[in-house]
This record gives C-alpha cells, sequence and structure tokens, in this order.
C-alpha cells in the first residue's frame, strides 16, 4: 500500500479570478486504477497536466514516488510518467513502429538510437496490445480504435509506473469503449501499473475503476472507492442533469434524461 | 563505448549514409570534369608538374574545378539540413531554411554592401558574404526576438514574426534597389538569383568546419526533432524539452545557412524539395533524414551548379535558377504522389 502519487493542497487557476483547483489533496495508491470524472471545463486535463509537470501549481506541491515533481528533469519524470493525450495529430506520415519507439527516447543515448532492450519493450508493449500487426501500416491510415490501441502501446513501451490516459474512449463505438477500458485493466492487473484516466463516462468508471476523484464546478472535488463517490445525488448535483439508475451484475449504471425526450411534452 | 553501441545498432542507416556518401563522391568527380574546358583523370592524378603550367588539367581540377564542386556540396548540404530541420520545428511542411527572414536580412546586407562600395577582408570574406551572413543572423535574432515576446516561440508567433520582418527589409531592400546605380542594381539582382562562384580555400576552411560541424549536431538532437514532430506536449510527455531543442534547431539552422547564404546567395528551393524527396523514400524518421537530406543536397546542388556552368558554354547562368526550374516541377510530381498517397490511404 505504498502511495505514488501525493498531491497536496494544490491551487492553480489559469485566471487570477477564477480558480480550477483550490486546495486540492489526493493520495494515490501503487496500482489503484483511478477515473478522474466530472463536466466538461472543471479541469480534469489540467489536472494531469499538473501532475505530469506540463503546468507549475501556484501553491501546493505533487509528488511521484516520494519527490517534488519540479525535482525531476524532464527526463527522469518521463520515465515515470506515460500519457496517452486526447489529441495526437504527427505531422508527418510515421509508422507505427517509429511513433511507439518514440516512447523509448527518454532511455536513449547521445546519439539517439535503440538497443536490444529497447526493441524487446517495444515488442513486448506490440504483444500485451494485440497490436503486431499494425507495427507496419502508416499511423495515419488506421481507425480511431486501432489508434487508441497503438498509442497505449507507445505508453506502454515507456515503461512507466504510472500511465495517463485523457478520455480514452471518446470517439469509439461500444466495443472499442469497452475493449480500450479492459486493456487498461489487464495493463493495471499484469504489469502493475498505476492508471489514471479522465473520462466523462461514469458508467466505464463503475466498471472498471476501484477509485473515483469526481470534479466539479467551483473547486469541488469528491473522491474515494468508485461506487461510494458515483452516487445518483452526487452526480444530479455535479452534472446538472436528472438520472435514471439501473442496476446490473451489481453495480449501478446511470442514465441521464434530458427534458424532451420523445414522451415527453415539449 | 556508446559509439560502437551506436554502429552495431544503426547498421542499415550507416549503409544508407556510407552508400549516399559514395554516390556524392561519384557525382563531385564527374561534375569536376565537366566543364568547358575538358580534363582527363588520369593527367590530374599524374599530379602537379614541377613547372606551373605544364600539367593544366590538374591546375584546373585542383584550383578551379574542385573547390567550386566543394563548395556547391557544402551549401546544398547545409540548405537541406536546415530545410529537414525547420519543417519538424515548425511543424509546417511548407517551411525552408529562409523561412526565418535570412533570406532578406541577408539581401539587405548584401545590397548595403554594394551600395556603401567598401571594400574589406575578415577571415578571407569579402564584404559582401560578410555582410550576407551578418544579416541573416541579425534577421533571425530580431524573429526570435519578436516571437518570443508575442507568444514564448510558440510556433505560430514565429512564423507571423518571420513574415512581418521579411516584408519589412523585402520593402527596404525595394527602396535601396530604386535609388542604386544600375551596376549596383545588377550586382545585386544576380546575388539575390544565388549563384556559385570560385572561392579560396581558407574561405572553404571555414564554412567547411561550420557547416560540417552544425549538421553533426543536428543529427546528434534528430531523435529529439521526432518527437517535436509530433507535438510540443507529446515531446515533453518523453522527456524532451521542447524550448530548449528549438533554440538549439534554431540557431544550429541560422548558422549554417547563414554560412550558405553569404557563400551563393538566396538558392532556393534545395531547402525546400530535397527534404520531402527524402522523406517520400526513406520514411519520416529524422535520425535517417538528416545525415541523407544534407548528402542529397550536396548531391542535387552539385549537379545543378554543373548544369549552370555547362548548358550555356562561357556564359553561366546563376545556379539558383536551375534549381528552381529543377525543383518546381519535381516538387509538383512529389506533391501528386503524396496526395495520391493519402487518399488512396482513405
Amino acid at each position: 500500500m505504498k502511495p505514488i502519487i501525493k498531491i497536496e493542497n494544490l491551487c492553480f487557476g489559469y485566471y487570477p479570478d477564477r480558480s480550477i483547483f483550490d486546495n486540492l489533496c489526493l493520495t494515490v495508491i501503487e496500482k489503484e486504477f483511478w477515473a478522474i470524472a466530472g463536466p466538461n471545463g472543471v479541469g480534469k486535463t489540467t489536472l494531469l497536466n499538473l501532475l505530469c509537470g506540463l503546468l507549475k501549481a501556484k501553491h501546493g506541491r505533487v509528488e511521484v514516488e516520494s519527490k517534488n515533481i519540479s525535482a525531476y528533469t524532464a527526463r527522469k519524470l518521463a520515465q515515470k510518467i506515460a500519457i496517452v493525450r486526447q489529441e495526437f495529430a504527427p505531422l508527418f506520415d510515421f509508422k507505427v513502429r517509429e511513433i511507439v519507439s518514440m516512447a523509448r527516447i527518454p532511455y536513449l543515448g547521445t546519439f539517439g538510437f535503440e538497443q536490444k532492450a529497447d526493441y524487446e519493450k517495444i515488442e513486448e508493449a506490440f504483444e500485451l496490445t494485440g497490436t503486431s500487426e499494425l507495427a507496419a501500416r502508416k499511423f495515419g491510415g488506421l481507425s480511431s480504435g486501432e489508434r487508441q490501441r497503438v498509442l497505449i502501446a507507445k505508453a506502454l513501451a515507456q515503461d512507466t509506473p504510472i500511465l495517463f490516459f485523457d478520455e480514452p474512449t471518446s470517439f469509439l463505438d461500444l466495443k472499442h469503449q469497452v475493449q480500450i477500458y479492459d486493456l487498461l485493466r489487464k495493463m493495471q492487473l499484469e504489469k502493475n501499473k498505476t492508471v489514471l484516466a479522465v473520462t466523462h463516462d461514469i458508467n466505464l468508471a463503475v466498471q472498471y475503476c476501484d477509485k473515483t476523484l469526481l470534479l466539479g464546478e467551483h473547486c469541488i472535488f469528491q473522491y474515494g472507492i468508485t461506487e461510494e463517490v458515483l452516487r445518483r445525488e452526487q452526480i444530479e448535483k455535479i452534472f446538472n442533469v436528472s438520472i435514471y439508475t439501473s442496476a446490473a451484475e451489481g453495480k449501478e449504471y446511470f442514465i441521464p434524461v434530458g427534458k424532451y425526450g420523445k414522451k415527453k411534452d415539449v | 563505448m556508446n559509439f560502437i553501441m551506436w554502429i552495431l545498432t544503426s547498421r542499415r542507416l550507416i549503409l544508407v549514409i556510407l552508400l549516399c556518401f559514395l554516390i556524392l563522391l561519384l557525382v563531385m568527380v564527374v561534375c569536376a570534369c565537366c566543364g568547358t574546358q575538358d580534363i582527363s583523370l588520369s593527367r590530374v592524378f599524374e599530379g602537379p608538374s614541377k613547372l606551373p603550367g605544364e600539367n593544366v588539367d590538374y591546375e584546373i581540377f585542383m584550383g578551379i574545378r574542385l573547390p567550386r564542386v566543394v563548395l556547391a556540396a557544402l551549401v546544398g548540404a547545409a540548405l537541406a539540413s536546415s530545410g529537414v530541420v525547420l519543417q519538424a520545428i515548425l511543424r509546417n511542411p511548407l517551411a525552408d531554411p529562409y523561412i526565418l527572414g535570412i533570406s532578406s536580412g541577408a539581401g539587405l546586407g548584401v545590397i548595403i554592401a554594394f551600395l556603401s562600395g567598401l571594400s574589406f577582408n575578415l577571415l578571407a570574406g569579402s564584404p559582401v558574404a560578410v555582410f550576407a551572413f551578418g544579416g541573416s543572423l541579425f534577421t533571425v535574432w530580431l524573429v526570435w526576438l519578436i516571437g518570443y515576446f508575442a507568444g514564448r516561440l510558440n510556433v505560430t508567433s514565429l512564423l507571423l514574426a518571420g513574415v512581418v520582418v521579411n516584408a519589412f527589409f523585402s520593402a527596404v531592400i525595394m527602396f535601396l534597389t530604386s535609388i542604386a546605380r544600375s551596376e549596383q542594381l545588377r550586382a545585386t539582382v544576380y546575388w539575390l538569383m544565388g549563384s556559385i562562384t570560385e572561392k579560396p580555400a581558407s574561405v572553404l576552411g571555414f564554412s567547411g568546419v561550420g557547416i560540417v560541424g552544425g549538421i553533426v549536431i543536428l543529427f546528434i538532437i534528430s531523435n529529439k526533432l521526432n518527437a517535436i514532430s509530433v507535438g510540443e506536449n507529446e515531446a515533453k510527455s518523453v522527456g524532451v524539452d521542447p524550448v530548449s531543442i528549438k533554440l538549439a534547431a534554431f540557431s544550429l539552422t541560422a548558422f549554417i545557412t547563414a554560412i550558405a547564404v553569404s557563400l551563393s546567395g538566396l538558392i532556393g528551393f534545395v531547402g525546400l524539395v530535397v527534404p520531402h524527396g527524402v522523406r517520400v523514400v526513406l520514411g519520416p524518421d529524422h535520425r535517417t533524414l538528416v545525415p541523407v537530406s544534407a548528402i542529397v543536397g550536396a548531391i542535387f546542388l552539385v549537379s545543378a551548379d554543373t548544369l549552370s556552368r555547362t548548358v550555356f558554354g562561357q556564359e553561366q547562368l546563376p545556379v539558383g535558377v536551375i534549381t528552381a526550374m529543377a525543383g518546381g516541377p519535381f516538387f509538383l510530381f512529389l506533391l501528386a504522389k503524396y496526395c495520391k498517397g493519402i487518399s488512396w490511404l482513405k
């Protein structure tokens, strides 16, 4: 039960008069699968960027493996955290293998060429994500589901204890949504990764995530075991929508109900 | 140790580089033999004679042809490798070595040199070369400064700064050409077209060290260019600091492009077409792209320069005219092929 990420009194805002986080405190234990949920614009992606050092907090500190992230070099931090972002648009026509190989950059020597150990990590990542047959294809020609799997392979090849995902299922159909989350769960269980996934989809969080951080407007936050955080009243309040719940396999799932549905009077 | 590991793990790349380099050497020798005066290689290999003027072939080869061919190779290598790097850093396939305003800065320097009629000799460089070099570096520095204050070296603000500085300096150039005398004007216009002329060995030595050194450092950072060409946040997430890599890459490309410009004027298209051509054939990995583009750029410019001094006999054509005439259609061909490739994928 070793804490791997520790956030203490984190304060941040893009504008002085509008803060996004006010005294956020959170501890992530090793090998946990966290969902970071909440409506648009409450700072889910911002939180990931603060955690991976892309943004600097106004106050407070973020520790990764008991060391302040500002004490890490970019290279060392890249050996701890891999992140799959929402947007990924290579300028040139890279092949899948070349994209995945870039994950090894934090480990390369002066001349910047992969060694045997690097190739092994890359092959392993291809195998685990079932993307070996895509390796020789052009990245630009992949479907959304294949793209996402390749990016997960890239994150895996980076060989970090922590994986961040920003909306990993945003452009995927139902089958590919669960396929991706199955894969994330596999990373957690088989490769002992600590996984943090930003998502709008609270039902995927219910199904897969051990813990959930629910962010709301006006710097509200709540976290804990997923089932305890994601309750109907809480979701209705945070998302400002009425919710219909339905149970399956002992878990409670949430369906948002709009005002002008087909059977209702407009 | 590191170097040995590198050789072991990148045999394919080393083979490609060696092959390209052999072709370059071959092209250089062949081109050095072409010209208005026929010379035979066997006579050249006989070496210098005791009396000057006895082995004319050797003297022409070593004194005129070889320096010129080496110069063309250096300039071609500098322009092509700068083009590759700037396309990656600016995330813009239309980028070329002149995109951040070097061309207008160098042009302005040169016209000032012609108008002022100065004559001096700095490190074996003529006033024109020194002013072109200074003008280039000054402009790039100015563009950085504007880009930095407009948005912390953000790509769009850099490109806009480049466009603005280019436009302003071009206006100054036009103003100066409109008040220039006709012989100064002719010299400036000829320079702007880009031309390769014989240079003393000392100039070749200095610029050779600068250009080759710059390309070697660019090669060493080339795996980080891969990361940056995918996106700056993406680069950061694999531990590459985009700001320092951008600064290093911009300074190096500005430096080697400024050397190239001061040697040969504004030779267009090499820095745009060669990187695209090599990328279509070998893929976008910058670890291959940087060295191979440099060599292919050298081959391209050596050949173009040989054409420029042979097609019209004694009368020499500015090599910039040849590169643009050959480069334009070739670029269209690439564009067509590239677009077809995309639609085929979809």
